[in-house]
């Protein structure tokens, strides 16, 4: 297969053209529901990218497997072993990592950006677009969420860093996400019960107050000198943000949310740690069957994965093991993920697709952390599964350069994915050993 | 890097008639070539430093930068190192002397058009406080980013960044104020303040009977009959399996003899005891309902201790409750017991309640149902803990060894209260908040020019004093008539419109408009708006707003006068707190657990206290005209009663900071002295000489070691065995690139490992090897708490390394002069502050570094003056 043909050309150019013209009585006289589902028929089931960052990194020295074995015959390690049953769908990639990164409890800020943090000149903090954003810019047009984020309320605590998901936008700032599974679940799957015109009321409210805030803004902007005219265009950048988020909103308020043909249950409440990810990977399938959405990331909770095994340790703790109890728990925390991945793999393979193949054939999903393990920030746990990207998996890749970028690998799965970029954060070229050998 | 463009000051150029310069004379490079460029030259790079390319023009702030790095290095001796060339004396001394005059006037050059301002968006701490000075509502602003979390302060206006999402949290988070703020009109009666008290054994004992006589009871009485029955399956007796039935029986032993030990005891017929452990009464709750609006609560409870409990065990905490995994509670307060169960005391606390939260509606953006979250309302009274489950489990089973059943209780509570909402006055109806905004009062009609000027009115006090364009309050207008349109009533379709004001950048930057050309002054206004937000993070009072209006806020005296006033104002906490956490990088003391079975007294109460002692040492030293010498040594204290058991000073009643005598030969007194300051300098387990070094080098002797390299290995290599802290790190000087900053870093935390990693005194160092809460092996080691200064000074313990320290206080003073600089500036330190910085410090010495003269020169500064 080419990776660099985007499907259903025809229908994204339709929906594009559409975008500010379309009013809603239009689209629903098209039979839109309809439409779209004639159109996944006749077309090749979209691709997916999801990225699962874990915090903190993992246990090093029983969970990467023996860099002695490359290729495909290799042993999968204690932390790793969950994942035996999917052995020749994964990849294990060593060596990469972000030459930038200098902060031993940021396992998430900088790993799907892979950018300096003292670039801006008087900033103390700077942050560009992260891989998953890429994807969504161009995976997410059709769908009814661009992307969706989730997140944990723990997260704070569980060495991902500063950010509010794994996601940060074209202008470096981050991305809200959902940080619980009943947020996520209402947010993909419950339908509004305010009536039509009401909610079509409420999106010009919103229009008219994003309005009024310019009008404001514009006035302010009067007399300010260059720095703080800069500063002030990070207010107008969001205000064309939600802009641009309205417009989608309003492309899609009359069309009812999909449900899936095995619905997905109210998650209850108070649950957290390893119940809470198996949920919230649950509705990752569940969405990606009504096609919510073709782009997730998931940023996990530690500190109550960590309780739910019967720890008694922050994360933090955790992450500083030696050999002892705190080993103990990261040991069995590595064990834990890989279980939960597994899990997840399972059911991308058993969910099919209209024709016969499965989401896991369509899906290219990255694990890891841009924490190493304790506080190494160097040779970044990564672990890749899914027929999205191309890449030839049931392999362990040892790359050659000690500190392969990280965006290498992003640019690789995004390519990969069918988008035609030449690059990604500091990345220095694609890993060709991902699609041969 | 950066490029800086260089204006001459006009002053200066008036006199020259050109641009000045500082020009290091180009006979110098002798002297760099002959004995940095060995290790410096373009190829080598030593330390990442190239003397070979460097510009012999100090005109920039990377040239001068590396120009002060190479007088630093040649002043202290550091350079060149000990077995290289030695610069003579002759020569170094030409060297030193044109070097620091040209510095001077580099400095002089470039303090015009560095440290500019860029301007700043409130911050999460401004932005609360700021919402409830204009609106007397509390917002929860836990969905904002910590603005504080990337370094720098949070009042670094260029590293304050904005972003969509944040834009709707503004949004919704103004309107829900606005919601809590305004009552409806024509005005409702007020809500009725109720008071409801609970019994705490009703639900105590009916919850406790109902788990003995069903789980246990039931479980042995199957047990009883499953064996009696010799060979009849578990599952005929409603049990899965043997293992199951083992388990029950297991737990019938284990649990049954604490349930009926409990509700036989006299003291649960007419109250309730808080257990330890177990799945009796381990907290008794207040629960005040959803339909209760916001506002301020009392909460109650009638308590008493058992006889003859230690002290440790005398103090209540009081809590949201949290994590249903781990009965984690979000702490409010801890208080120390005085009565008993014969003569019950009552305890009162003040609550600030919030609108319940609904996520779904929030954060989702979704009507379909209401998700209430638990928590917010259900308030918590238990023993005081470490806040851990696993803690009490392993309490209880020791316990049960000895008593049989578990954990002897200490404190009993006869019942619990909640009373709210508290008004102000009998009468205060609408509440302040709504009256501020409809100003010509309740019974005035909502016609449309009044609502004009009501949104006129609130947009003049959010944008602190700057006027809302006419074409703005058009827009808004149109909001307002748009949901009128849609028959949503006056007092609530004008919500819309505030709620827009409160998300527009008049109200979330401070703004100083200026030119490119040149820096100005500020206006009287912006004076007001820099000097409030400064001393309180919030914005000018109605004083200080009259005294800018007026236009005297720039004479000396009156800005004085006014800076005294902030300080004396109880809103100068913001100030303390603020500036204190982050100066100190007090957010380690949340970065660890602390191991519960090893450091019992460390709980969530303590790290509370601890964190306020710090707090209050420096509110105290402010308030009292004090030196901040005290910082490095005192004889007093600032501490209340949590504190003073755990530190075992004698004679502290209640819970207030109060200021006092250290006992003789007791270690406290002084920020090293402080549990913060030293379990922060631990990973929760061991004490940390190396983090306790780097804390004292970076925020005492003013001498900041590099940042610790990522990638470095951890010294792991004698794990599994039981060396002292001290011998671990002597691996340290085996690698040149860690002994480099290590022989300075360390020695200073060998003076301080008499503290354990809780900060408690000792005398011997602990060490273990246990997993699962069970000690495989451990040791004692005697403490060696000698070590030498970087300056050479040898010092004997920790007493000896304390005055040392101390003597270094025109070090502290400096350092925390670039603190407030930094602070106050909203920018960081940067070397074209040195001028600043040095006049501040002169100022101050004469006063004998009173805390507060540092902050009335900063005030009085230029920069703190200027745009």
């Amino acid at each position: 297969m080419n990776p660099h043909a985007l499907h259903s050309h025809s229908r994204r150019n339709f929906l594009r053209g559409g975008t500010t013209l379309l009013a809603l009585p239009f689209l629903e006289s098209l039979g839109f529901r309809r439409f779209a589902s004639a159109a996944k028929a006749s077309t090749a089931p979209p691709k997916r990218m999801v990225f699962v960052g874990m915090g903190f990194g993992v246990t090093r020295e029983t969970w990467f497997p023996d860099t002695a074995t490359t290729g495909a015959d290799y042993e999968l390690p204690e932390g790793l072993k969950p994942l035996q049953r999917h052995k020749k769908d994964i990849t294990v990639i060593q060596n990469l990592s972000n030459q930038f990164s200098n902060e031993a409890h940021w396992g998430s800020t900088f790993w799907l950006t892979g950018a300096n943090r003292y670039a801006e000149p008087g900033q103390s903090f700077h942050n560009s677009i992260s891989a998953d954003q890429v994807a969504a810019e161009a995976l997410g047009k059709e769908t009814r969420f661009t992307s969706i984020q989730l997140g944990s309320e723990t997260a704070g605590t569980s060495g991902h860093g500063p950010g509010l998901s794994l996601a940060w936008n074209r202008q470096g700032k981050p991305v809200a996400g959902l940080n619980n599974p009943t947020l996520a679940f209402h947010k993909l799957f419950s339908d509004e019960t305010m009536p039509l015109a009401q909610r079509q009321a409420l999106l010009q409210q919103k229009r008219s107050v994003l309005d009024s805030v310019m009008e404001n803004a514009k006035s302010f902007s009067r007399g300010l000198n260059r720095s703080d005219t800069d500063k002030l265009d990070e207010y107008f950048q969001s205000v064309r943000e939600i802009e641009t988020r309205l417009s989608k909103e309003e492309q899609w308020l009359g069309v009812s949310k999909v449900q899936p043909n095995d619905p997905v249950k109210e998650p209850g409440e108070g649950l957290a740690g390893s119940e809470e990810i198996k949920l919230m990977y649950d509705l990752m399938i569940a969405a990606m069957q009504v096609d919510a959405t073709r782009v997730f990331t998931y940023r996990q909770p530690v500190t109550s994965l960590i309780k739910s095994l019967g720890g008694t340790i922050s994360a933090h703790n955790m992450s500083h093991y030696q050999p002892g109890m705190r080993m103990e728990v990261s040991q069995k925390r590595d064990r834990k993920n890989s279980e939960l991945l597994a899990h997840f793999i399972d059911k991308l393979k058993a969910s099919k697709e209209p024709d016969g193949t499965s989401l896991y054939d369509h899906v290219s999903l990255s694990f890891g952390s841009n924490i190493n393990s304790i506080h190494y920030l160097t040779n970044c746990p990564t672990l890749i599964t899914g027929g999205g990207s191309g890449v030839k998996h049931g392999r362990h890749l040892v790359l050659e350069n000690p500190k392969t970028p990280l965006c290498n690998l992003w640019l690789s799965l995004l390519q990969g994915a069918g988008m035609e970029m030449e690059a990604h954060g500091d990345s220095s070229g694609v890993l060709d050993e991902l699609f041969v050998g | 890097m950066v490029g800086v463009v260089v204006f001459g000051p006009a002053s200066l150029l008036a006199e020259s008639d050109s641009v000045p310069t500082a020009i290091m004379p180009e006979k110098h490079f002798a002297v760099l070539e002959k004995y940095c460029l060995d290790c410096h030259d373009a190829a080598t790079e030593k330390g990442k430093v190239n003397l070979e390319d460097l510009s012999f023009d100090l005109g920039s702030l990377e040239t001068a930068e590396l120009w002060q790095k190479v007088l630093n290095s040649l002043n202290s001796g550091e350079m060149p190192p000990e077995d290289k060339k030695q610069v003579s004396a002759g020569e170094k001394t030409l060297f030193l002397d044109d070097l620091s005059h040209q510095l001077v006037t580099a400095r002089k050059i470039l303090s015009d058009s560095g440290g500019a301002i860029t301007m700043r968006r409130l911050n999460r701490r401004e932005y609360k406080n700021t919402i409830r000075d204009l609106l007397g509502v509390d917002v929860d602003v836990a969905d904002l980013p910590d603005d504080a979390g990337s370094g720098g302060f949070d009042t670094a206006g260029g590293s304050l960044f904005f972003s969509s999402d944040q834009l709707e949290r503004y949004l919704t988070l103004g309107r829900k104020a606005l919601d809590s703020a305004m009552v409806p009109i024509p005005i409702p009666s007020r809500p009725e303040t109720r008071k409801v008290r609970i019994e705490a054994e009703t639900e105590a004992n009916k919850r406790i009977t109902g788990i003995l006589r069903g789980y246990h009871m039931g479980g042995y009485r199957k047990y009883m009959m499953w064996k009696a029955s010799k060979g009849r399956p578990a599952s005929d007796f409603g049990l899965v399996d043997d293992k199951e039935m083992a388990f029950r029986k297991l737990a019938w032993d284990r649990n049954a003899p604490q349930y009926i030990d409990y509700l036989t005891r006299a003291e649960t017929k007419t109250g309730a005891l808080l257990t330890i452990g177990g799945n009796l009464c381990p907290q008794v709750p207040a629960v005040i309902p959803d339909e209760m609006p916001a506002g301020n609560y009392k909460l109650r409870a009638h308590i008493g201790t058992m006889p003859k409990m230690p002290s440790e065990r005398t103090f209540v905490e009081i809590g949201y409750r949290g994590d249903r995994i781990d009965g984690a509670m979000d702490l409010i307060d801890c208080r120390k017991v005085s009565g008993t169960v014969a003569k019950p005391q009552t305890i009162e606390f003040d609550l600030t309640l919030r609108p319940p939260k609904n996520p779904l509606k929030e954060d989702v953006g979704t009507e379909t149902k209401k998700v209430v979250m638990l928590g917010d309302r259900v308030v918590v009274f238990r023993e005081r803990q470490p806040n851990v489950r696993g803690s009490n489990v392993y309490r209880n089973n020791l316990a049960r060894e000895q008593t049989g059943f578990g954990v002897e209780p200490a404190l009993w509570i006869d019942w619990v209260e909640w009373e709210g909402p508290i008004y102000e006055s009998k009468k205060e109806w609408p509440p302040k908040s709504h009256r501020e905004i409809f100003f010509q009062g309740s019974d005035a009609e909502l016609t449309d020019a009044y609502v004009r000027k009501i949104i006129e009115r609130f947009a003049g006090r959010a944008f602190r004093g700057r006027e809302a364009s006419a074409a703005f309050i058009d827009k808004l207008m149109a909001q307002y008539s748009d949901q009128i349109a849609r028959d949503v009533p006056a007092y609530e379709a004008i919500k819309a419109p505030l709620a827009v004001i409160l998300a527009s950048p008049a109200f979330l930057y401070l703004a100083e408009p200026a030119g490119e050309e040149k820096r100005r002054e500020l206006t009287d206004l912006e004076m007001a708006v820099r000097l409030s937000y400064f001393l309180w993070s919030s914005p000018p009072d109605e004083e200080l707003n009259r005294v800018a209006r007026e236009g005297k806020l720039k004479h000396p005296a009156v800005l004085s006068e006014q800076t005294t006033r902030l300080l004396a104002d109880p809103r100068s906490w913001e100030f303390v707190s603020g500036f204190t956490h982050q100066w100190l990088t007090m957010d380690r003391l949340d970065f660890f657990q602390y191991n519960y079975r090893l450091y019992p007294e460390f709980d969530d109460s303590i790290k509370r206290a601890a964190r306020a002692e710090v707090y209050h040492t420096i509110d105290q030293i402010l308030r009292e005209n004090r030196s901040i010498g005290e910082l490095l040594k005192s004889d007093t204290v600032v501490i209340n009663d949590v504190l003073a058991d755990f530190y075992d000073i004698p004679g502290v009643k209640g819970d207030t900071f109060r200021r006092v005598k250290v006992p003789k030969d007791h270690p406290r007194g002084g920020l090293l002295g402080t549990v913060a300051v030293l379990a922060m300098g631990s990973d929760g387990e061991r004490s940390s000489p190396v983090e306790r070094g780097s804390w004292v080098m970076r925020k005492l002797l003013n001498d900041p070691p590099p940042p610790a390299p990522a990638n470095v290995p951890q010294l792991s290599r004698h794990a599994g065995k039981l060396f002292p802290a001290r011998e671990l790190l002597l691996a340290h000087m085996e690698e040149a690139q860690c002994a480099q900053c290590h022989r300075k870093i360390d020695p200073i935390g060998y003076g301080l490992e008499n503290f354990n990693a809780a900060g408690q005194w000792r005398e011997t160092e602990y060490t273990e090897i246990a997993a699962q809460n069970r000690v495989k092996k451990s040791k004692e080691h005697p403490i060696d708490a000698s070590g030498t200064l970087p300056d050479g000074t040898k010092f004997v313990g920790f007493y000896e390394l304390r005055d040392q320290i101390a003597k270094q206080e025109d070090a502290f003073a400096r350092g925390f002069t670039e603190a407030l600089i930094a602070y106050g500036l909203g920018r960081p330190f940067g070397f074209s502050d040195y001028d600043l910085a040095e006049e501040i410090l002169a100022g101050a010495k004469t006063n004998e570094n009173r805390m507060n003269q540092f902050v009335h020169a900063l005030v009085k500064s230029k920069p703190f003056r200027m745009k």
